[in-house]
């Protein structure tokens, strides 16, 4: 034992240097891992782990209607009947528009408004922008507490006024902290106002987005009482939610993301595995002869094999523990770059179980990876000391290697079931992962033999090159694979940006409007349109719309007690703005049915296709609509497409006229002209003091923000992407070393023959250019195909073909590989032939 | 006592077998020191090696101190050459990532031997390197790196003391000073030393001569001068 600890220790002092792409390898995987997850893990503490202060009650009720007299008696019944309410209070939440009461101030902006009542807020903190808690006093008299964005985008600060519908509020304070968070996509800024002013600002009167809330802080746990409540309420359009049910629904997404993340760690990790088990193999090549004297001098196979063990242990340990520094590095670096994206609480430090769990990670991978080139130990005679021979022995395939083989893919399989979460998961990333390595590799086989034959190369440089390549031992197939991994990755996600972010290109969607108008009475049309054109030479088009909402199916009502379609209470249990027209929408195809033509008694609706299927809704079928507490059924008479890329109003439900031009309904106007900015303000400003209770959409502003959204989610895969890149070219690195004794004996040969130092550097140029190439093209083609599927079948947007991608990634994967190949080879070029050909 | 019967080695050249050694017999007594000739590919390091267990005969048998060297496992052999053999080699062999001084502590490490370092020293002294146990093989002449084998191959204090052509890639001071400090270390311990060499001079101060040829035996002789009798 002391043997194989001492010569261990002596062993990785003299071999460090050549295990570091080892230590990296590992480094850089555990280290992606554990920032990946650590960072999802703090974002679900910053967000997630406290349900309760995210909706800062135990309970809510919320509707997006009066709560009814009705309703009010149900729900007293059942609080009074469980006597665990503690305490409760009421907001109503809409968007509006907001202006500055000073004339001189052109300004308006949409903003998120709420009127809440005391006591405020029942769970969590409200904290103002001093640090001081949030005094009710405030909102006193038409007070108003806002987000500190509002008074840069209206250019308004403290103690000014500003007119929100038809009532005019004082700004009192900024709040620095808002209970219930701030994450999430959000249109507007919150602005905080006193629940019975909402009346007076006319806001509930005519806003079609309002939204009543009821929370209710409770004394024991809530599950009851929410199960009492929804049976009371059934049939009507009040939710019940417990904070219960949102923190499961929340930490369900986190961890799903959590372990999709670490999967993407996983994949580094096992590349920078596939680097490892270059560095093993060259190690053993490297250590033959040590391996064959220590033999020689009576150490067995499996002393040594205890030996090199030891060493990718403890090189695999503390490579793990870097890996850790290297990730809390990566944390740091996510705070400086993206924290404006991040929830402000949001810790950065790794998490110690994560840590602990990296680097239990890289010690496995080391050993997984180097335990069959280590095994090559035992197949080392003795006997090549006295007559060099090749290594055939060390090819030789036995069942003790496929045995190991066969070990090391069930413990890498174990590996990704653990980091997965799930084994079903985990099986299809390791799969996934040989199938695209296959492939990756097959393409690399095909490019590499269509070189071979080629043999069109007139240069010397060049057909060496190409030789080079295909020299016995080479590791070009792997390092296309590796480095081609790593571009298309990233060449993919490039590819993608590039085309979602056309998507949302003004200049492309000619019907996409500038400016849309919502909540507009019918007395306030006409006039409303008529402003607009004397403004801006455009006649608005306008379209009546009716909230309502679904409540029956062919006669059965949406059970929203069962989970599932709880789940899908978003898309389906909304109320939807539906609108009548005797025409189809020019964006829009019936797709099943026939659109209407002719009169027809019966109520008819037509319904977009992929709600119909969320809804499971064939043509015949009817839908009950509660409508105002009035029940509208319809019947399917078709369902349409309507394509988004060219598109001025997007209607799920359309009805055949003649059905709803009686019930509660208000006017969305859209106009299409692209209006400088300054114009666009003026025109907002004068219509919301003509009519304070519209609301009007800046389009470009929210395409400003899905832009900002769509950029970060860019950036943070780039940034992911980019460690799979370098753990391509530490792969790259370690193929080097591998075949760096046989490349410095072919430069002593090709020197003695006569070869100048030019001529050899002209020959490395070339033949990392080549690889570098080829890696490109393998890595952008595959992008290509990827960025056009996910394209084409998942995101449904148009794709285009970007050629300053493929070509700039082509070009820059060339580049990346002609620095390192060269940089790692370039002492080669310096060696002196004769003690290379004598040490042979 | 080493006894050789009826050794033969065939390897594969190609498509046909080449006979490297051919049915050798003879028997080299404890303590003896043997020098073995003949031309380059004559068979000597292969012989050497098989002697060594470093390689295994294709028919034949070696037996040390009535042991059958040719039947034991690779790892009995291991613990034979551990206890038994010593080597010395052409091109030295000494491991690149070891002191001159960790060089010669490994056999005795290999082999549990407690206080090897201050054995390792006195090694060192013998062969006149006290200054350069430091020092990595690179950093030494190829004298010098000769002698940490030799004092290597002595760690152990092995009966047996095999080495292939020990001063060929000497020049002939450095490997006169090789050659003195081995017979001297053969008489001191009295080991038996089985010596390769194409150099006749060499070989002439062996007790015994023996040649071979296309792998046979074709001389197997006392030295007159230090032989005392077969």
């Amino acid at each position: 034992m002391n043997f194989i600890f001492s010569l261990t220790r002596r062993e990785i002092r003299s071999s460090w240097r050549r295990l570091l792409f080892f230590f990296l390898c590992i480094a850089l995987g555990v280290g992606s891992i554990v920032a990946l997850r650590s960072l999802i893990q703090n974002l679900t503490r910053a967000v997630g782990t406290d349900a309760r202060a995210l909706l800062t009650a135990d309970i809510e009720l919320n509707s997006t209607a009066d709560f009814s007299p009705t309703e009010i008696s149900k729900i007293e019944e059942v609080i009074s009947r469980l006597d665990i309410v503690e305490d409760r209070n009421e907001s109503i939440t809409t968007s509006a528009m907001a202006s500055p009461a000073d004339p001189a101030n052109p300004n308006t902006r949409l903003v998120e408004l709420k009127g809440i009542e005391p006591p405020f807020p029942l769970v969590g903190e409200f904290l103002m922008e001093d640090g001081a808690p949030f005094d009710f006093r405030l909102l006193k008299d038409h007070g108003a507490v806002v987000a500190k964005i509002l008074l840069e985008d209206l250019k308004v600060g403290v103690g000014d006024r500003i007119r929100i519908g038809e009532a005019e509020f004082q700004i009192r304070g900024i709040f620095e902290q808002e209970p219930g968070g701030s994450s999430g996509f959000r249109l507007g800024a919150r602005v905080f106002v006193e629940k019975s002013a909402f009346d007076t600002a006319g806001i509930t009167r005519n806003s079609s987005r309002v939204r009543r809330v009821i929370l209710y802080r409770t004394s024991e746990n809530p599950t009851e009482l929410v199960r009492q409540l929804r049976e009371a309420l059934q049939g009507t359009t009040v939710r019940v939610r417990s904070y219960r049910e949102t923190q499961e629904n929340i930490g369900e997404q986190f961890t799903r993301t959590e372990n999709y993340l670490a999967l993407t760690g996983l994949l580094i990790l096992v590349l920078g595995g596939v680097g490892v088990w270059n560095v093993a193999r060259a190690f053993v090549e490297q250590k033959r002869k040590s391996v064959a004297v220590l033999k020689c001098l009576g150490a067995g196979g499996t002393r040594i094999i205890s030996v090199y063990l030891l060493q990718i242990l403890t090189l695999g340990l503390v490579g793990s523990i870097f890996g850790v520094f290297l990730a809390q590095s990566g944390l740091l670096f996510v705070r400086w770059r993206f924290i404006e994206a991040l929830p402000e609480k949001m810790s950065y430090a790794v998490g110690g179980w994560t840590a602990m769990q990296g680097v239990l990670l890289g010690v496995a991978i080391s050993i997984i990876f180097s335990a069959l080139p280590l095994l090559q130990v035992r197949n080392i005679k003795p006997r090549l000391l006295l007559r060099d021979e090749n290594n055939a022995s060390l090819r030789r395939l036995d069942p003790a290697k496929w045995l190991l083989g066969l070990v090391s893919v069930l413990a890498l399989l174990g590996l990704a079931v653990w980091q997965a979460g799930s084994m079903i998961v985990g099986v299809f990333f390791l799969v996934g992962l040989a199938a695209t390595a296959g492939v990756l590799y097959l393409a690399a086989l095909l490019l590499t033999s269509i070189l071979k034959r080629l043999k069109i190369f007139a240069s010397f440089s060049l057909r060496q090159a190409v030789n080079s390549l295909h020299r016995p031992g080479n590791q070009t197939r792997i390092i296309l694979l590796a480095v081609g991994l790593g571009a298309f990755v990233v060449l993919a996600v490039h590819s993608l940006q590039a085309n979602l972010v056309r998507e949302f290109d003004f200049t492309l969607n000619q019907r996409l409007p500038s400016l849309f108008f919502i909540d507009i009475q019918k007395s306030q049309i006409d006039e409303l349109v008529r402003i607009i054109e004397a403004r801006i030479g455009e006649k608005a088009e306008t379209t009546p719309t009716v909230r309502a909402r679904i409540s029956h199916i062919n006669g059965e009502a949406i059970d929203f007690q069962q989970r599932e379609v709880r789940e899908q209470r978003g898309q389906i249990g909304r109320e939807f703005s539906v609108t009548y027209r005797p025409k189809l929408d020019l964006n829009e195809t019936v797709v099943a049915g026939k659109w209407w033509e002719t009169d027809s008694d019966v109520p008819q609706v037509s319904v977009e296709d992929e709600m119909a299927t969320r809804l499971k809704v064939d043509v015949g079928d009817s839908i009950t609509f509660d409508i105002s507490g009035r029940k509208v059924t319809a019947q399917v008479a078709n369902l349409r497409k309507i394509d988004l890329r060219n598109t001025r109003t997007a209607f799920i439900f359309v009805f055949r006229p003649g059905v709803l031009e009686n019930a509660p309904q208000s006017f969305a106007a859209t106009v299409l002209n692209r209006v400088p900015p300054t114009e666009r303000q003026r025109l907002q400003r004068e219509l919301l003091n003509i009519f304070p209770n519209i609301q009007i959409f800046d389009v470009a502003d929210i395409v400003a923000t899905v832009q900002r959204l769509v950029n970060n989610f860019v950036l943070a895969i780039s940034f992911v992407g980019s460690f799979v890149i370098l753990s391509g070219i530490l792969i790259l690195i370690g193929s080097i070393a591998l075949t760096k004794s046989q490349r410095i004996y072919e430069n002593a040969i090709l020197k003695t023959l006569g070869a100048r130092r030019s001529t050899l550097a002209a020959i490395l140029l070339a033949e990392y250019g080549l690889l570098g190439f080829l890696a490109g093209v393998i890595g952008a083609g595959f992008a290509v195909l990827l960025s056009w599927s996910v394209s084409r079948f998942i995101m449904n947007i148009r794709w285009e073909f970007d050629p300053a991608i493929t070509i700039g990634g082509i070009a820059a994967t060339s580049l990346i590989v002609v620095l390192v190949g060269c940089l790692a080879s370039f002492d080669v070029l310096f060696r002196k032939p004769l003690g290379t050909l004598r040490s042979q | 006592m080493i006894s050789l019967q009826n050794l033969t080695k065939t390897v594969r050249s190609g498509t046909e077998d080449l006979t490297i050694l051919d049915d050798v017999t003879f028997e080299i007594p404890d303590g003896q020191f043997v020098a073995l000739t003949g031309a380059s590919g004559s068979g000597k390091s292969t012989l050497l090696g098989l002697i060594a267990g470093l390689d295994s005969p294709s028919s034949g048998t070696i037996t040390i101190d009535g042991e059958e060297v040719t039947a034991m496992s690779e790892d009995d052999l291991a613990g034979l050459r551990s206890e038994k053999i010593g080597f010395v080699f052409q091109s030295f062999h000494l491991i690149p990532s070891l002191t001159a001084f960790e060089n010669i502590l490994i056999p005795m490490e290999i082999r549990g031997i407690r206080d090897a370092a201050d054995r390792a020293e006195m090694l060192l002294a013998d062969v006149g390197l006290v200054n350069r146990g430091h020092h990595y093989p690179t950093e030494l002449s190829g004298g010098e790196q000769q002698r940490v084998a030799i004092a290597r191959a002595f760690a152990n204090q092995p009966r047996i003391l095999l080495a292939d052509e020990p001063t060929g890639n000497l020049d002939s001071r450095n490997g006169k000073h090789i050659l003195e400090l081995m017979t001297a270390m053969h008489s001191a311990r009295s080991v038996t030393l089985v010596l390769v060499t194409h150099d006749g001079e060499l070989a002439s101060q062996a007790q015994r001569s023996i040649v071979l040829r296309d792998g046979l035996v074709i001389t197997d002789e006392m030295n007159l001068v230090n032989g005392t009798g077969k």
